[in-house]
């Protein structure tokens, strides 16, 4: 059980508080409802390279990293499809350092050109760095415009191309900033030992005065349900053939989010999995196979991809594995496979409940979702899921019209 | 009316608890760390093994590793990643240059039924013949694809001429993959598993029973012998570059051979190390990322083996920048070995590092590792305490003074690739 308490202030910030009395460090995690998925087709990654901006200095204070690390803390960030994260780590007993430094970049940015400037090339290096100059780097580039036709997950977080982010304006970062970084659009949770007086005290204190935004609107184009299978082939310079399998699955928020998640476990979380079993070990079609869903909020996906065993056809793999996902749709799994699921998904919920970081962060995910304890109640959730769902999930998403595929074929295999 | 210019009241941190695991001998050499200090159901069980790869033929030591669950005479491998799989645990193993890692995490109830697991995987292994040729061929692949990365390529160079003539200068080669026999598996495996257990941990709050009964369950693999390390290691200095087409980004590691945590200069060279290249505000970042944009990231680290250290700094730029960023990087060192390092940056260092040694300390799995990275070197908690000293002594005209003895660059080895 992970307690927290909730408090609102007045200008619309919502603010988790956990208590943890066994660490001296504290976490300031602040989550903004703004990702990639909210940006404009014209200029995608513009999420993520704020996110950097945000770094960049604010209006009141030149430089934000340098006073959190001489109050001896860290911080990162990161941005999805979905939202963007914010964190600081440091000692209990200077949390409002991370709390002036936040609340003052929540208030205004800095708006340096020079920031902006660098920060452009740094993603630019990024870009290539994780996308262009990696082997399957660009998979997922290639994959999302595939599976997605009109919804904007269609485009990655770091953007569809070099050029969105070179083009980036001061003009575009203030109104992507006064859009979308207010109190009313931001969940915050600390998390340490403090009491909840103290906590709500100080953080009054400091964003107490923040002026109320207005959370903005959203509306995004719904992707209609799929009716083909949808395949596309590039030929890429790496050394083995590669395959993705991109099945729709429901929103977050559905139970079949649930369902949908320990089937892709079924499938190919672990060595023990369908998949590995058969397509690996047993006929020795695949040398790496996994599953995995991409955990959106709005509809997603679930991805089984691997690799291909050199001399192995993408046809006859294609035929074994449709062979295989055939069995869960016409046989529940045994309530020993599903025992196994749920005990390894127990385990590492353990194990991730156990940083502080993490549950904060969690909290704030949950709260996003609608009410912070969620974080309490997920586990209840997956426990009640019987094979019986799954099968109707199986039935349900695993159909060749409801699937995309990217095959990466190896330039030394193509004809 | 808040002043917000103004960063609120700094506090120090004036202590840190360092917990000590607990010990009990397995044979004479061979001991377990316990800390059960853990106040939640998870748990942890490290099996070290004198298995690493200067204790074999280059590739022997990472395919044996990778084999140990693939199959007894009575248990195929998928049996046994299922009894595993059916008790929640993780199974992860590992090798570096001296050592051999296995790992489990699991709930405390199940640590050990899933060691029982195993053992009996261990103990029996057979090398069943299919198994090898599928683990061999999966490792060929991978090999090929890390060929095609130049942060790979560049770190594989580095590691040639950082260790030269040195067993630890070894890579594996394509030609590693046709040449490994079954026979010469088996023989590493007996002697470097099965009679190679070096250490045990354990984080997770068990009791002494069962700690009793893990003792049981993997004494018979305790060494008795002692392995020598290599002390005398020199790197190769000077430029070499590594073409690889088609490539968008150029790899560059640059460094050499310097000492571990039992030399005196270890410490503060720590805090210079940091200053120069390791933390998101340091000499290499501000430069080389935050005011030219060259790079996505460029760090420093000093990484420890047994009887000597060494000296990295690596990032990934531009292929157009690979000059500037080498220009650059030389500039940096110029600078603080001929400039003093200024009071208000020192103390952000100071405050920094002991924040991140805070962070280090907290919870048992993090204590635990803080020892245990402590302990190879004969070395005890106390070390953590000299730390800080140094961080509380430490001067510019010392900074300055390691960086000139330590950071010429004339004494590196400098790869790129791309």
């Amino acid at each position: 059980m992970i307690h927290f308490e909730r408090f609102k202030l007045d200008n619309g910030l919502t603010v988790l508080f956990h208590k943890d009395v066994t660490t001296p460090l504290a976490v300031v995690n602040t989550l903004y409802d703004v990702g990639a998925r909210d940006e404009s087709e014209e200029k995608t990654g513009f999420a993520h390279l704020f996110e950097h901006l945000m770094f960049g200095g604010s209006v009141n204070i030149p430089d934000f990293d340098a006073p959190l690390q001489r109050a001896g803390g860290e911080s990162n960030a990161f941005t999805s499809n979905d939202i963007t994260n914010y964190y600081n780590i440091l000692p209990a007993k200077n949390l409002e350092t991370a709390l002036w430094l936040e609340s003052d970049r929540m208030l205004s940015l800095g708006f340096t050109p020079k920031s902006l400037e660098v920060q452009r090339n740094v993603v630019i290096e990024e870009f290539k760095q994780r996308y262009l100059n990696q082997p399957y780097g660009d998979v997922w580039l290639k994959l999302r415009p595939l599976a997605y036709h009109v919804h904007p997950y269609k485009w990655a977080t770091i953007g569809k191309v070099i050029k969105h982010i070179e083009d980036a304006k001061m003009e575009d970062v203030k109104a992507f900033f006064h859009k979308h970084y207010n109190p009313a659009n931001a969940i915050l949770c600390i998390a340490g030992n403090f009491e909840l007086e103290y906590v709500k005290t100080v953080v009054n204190k400091w964003y107490g005065e923040i002026p109320r935004g207005i959370k903005p609107a959203r509306i995004l184009p719904v992707e209609p349900d799929q009716e083909e299978l949808r395949e596309e082939i590039i030929e890429r310079n790496v050394p083995t053939d590669a395959f993705y399998y991109a099945f729709k699955m429901s929103e977050r928020r559905n139970e079949m989010y649930y369902m949908a998640d320990v089937l892709s476990d079924a499938l190919g979380r672990d060595k023990s999995s369908r998949l590995y079993i058969s397509l690996k070990k047993e006929q020795k079609l695949a040398s790496e196979i996994g599953a995995y869903i991409t955990g959106s909020l709005d509809n997603g996906l679930l991805v089984i991809s691997g690799k291909l065993n050199d001399g192995v056809s993408f046809e006859t793999f294609d035929k074994a594995l449709w062979k295989e996902l055939k069995k869960l749709e016409e046989h529940p799994i045994s309530d020993k496979e599903l025992a196994r699921l749920m005990i390894k998904m127990h385990t590492s919920k353990e194990f991730q409940d156990q940083g502080l970081l993490n549950r904060a962060m969690n909290l704030c995910q949950f709260e996003l979702l609608g009410d912070a304890n969620g974080i309490n109640e997920e586990h209840e959730i997956y426990k009640a899921i019987k094979p019986s769902h799954l099968q109707e999930t199986a039935i349900h998403i695993l159909k060749p019209t409801n699937c995309s595929i990217l095959k990466v074929k190896a330039t030394q295999n193509a004809e | 009316m808040l002043n917000r210019t103004l960063s609120p009241e700094l506090k120090e941190i004036d202590k840190i608890d360092f917990v000590k695991p607990q010990i009990f001998d397995i044979s004479k050499d061979v001991k377990l760390f316990f800390m059960k200090e853990v106040p939640n159901e998870t748990a942890r069980l490290d099996l070290y093994f004198d298995a690493g790869t200067i204790n074999g033929d280059t590739g022997i030591a990472s395919f044996v590793n990778g084999m140990l669950l693939s199959g007894t005479d009575e248990k195929t491998s998928t049996q046994i990643n299922n009894e595993i799989d059916e008790l929640g645990g993780f199974f992860e193993s590992g090798v570096s240059n001296e050592n051999a890692v296995v790992t489990m995490y699991s709930l405390r109830e199940n640590v050990l039924p899933i060691l029982k697991v195993m053992t009996d995987a261990i103990q029996n292994l057979v090398f069943h013949q299919h198994e090898v040729e599928e683990l061999v061929n999966d490792r060929r692949q991978k090999f090929k694809t890390s060929m095609e990365k130049v942060s790979f390529l560049a770190q594989r160079a580095f590691q040639q001429r950082l260790f030269s003539e040195s067993i630890y200068g070894r890579v594996t080669n394509e030609s590693d993959f046709d040449t490994i026999s079954t026979d010469s598996l088996k023989h590493f495996f007996k002697k470097n598993y099965l009679n190679g257990l070096t250490k045990v941990v354990v984080v997770g709050d068990l009791t002494q029973d069962e700690i009793d009964e893990i003792i049981d369950l993997i004494g018979s693999w305790a060494s008795n012998t002692t392995t020598e390390f290599e002390k005398n290691i020199k790197n190769l200095k000077g430029y070499s570059h590594l073409v690889k087409d088609g490539a968008v980004q150029t790899a560059i590691r640059v460094g050499r051979m310097l000492f571990n945590k039992t030399h005196e200069d270890y410490n503060d060279f720590l805090i210079l190390n940091t200053i120069f290249g390791d933390y998101f505000g340091s000499r290499l970042m501000s430069n080389i990322r935050e005011d030219k944009g060259y790079t996505y990231g460029i760090g420093t680290m000093v990484a420890e083996l047994h009887s000597v250290g060494y000296f990295i700094i690596a990032t990934e730029v531009g292929k157009d920048v690979k000059d500037a960023t080498l220009t650059e990087i030389q500039h940096e060192i110029t600078r603080i070995q001929t400039e003093l390092v200024g009071e208000e940056e020192l103390n952000l260092v100071k405050n920094y590092l002991m924040g991140q040694l805070l962070k280090s300390a907290d919870g048992p799995y993090s204590m635990t590792d803080l020892y245990m990275s402590v302990e190879p070197y004969g070395l005890d908690l106390d070390f953590y305490n000299t730390s800080i000293d140094s961080l509380n002594n430490i001067t510019p005209e010392r900074i300055q003074e390691l960086a000139v003895k330590y950071l010429n660059w004339n004494d590196m080895t400098v790869v790129s690739a791309g």
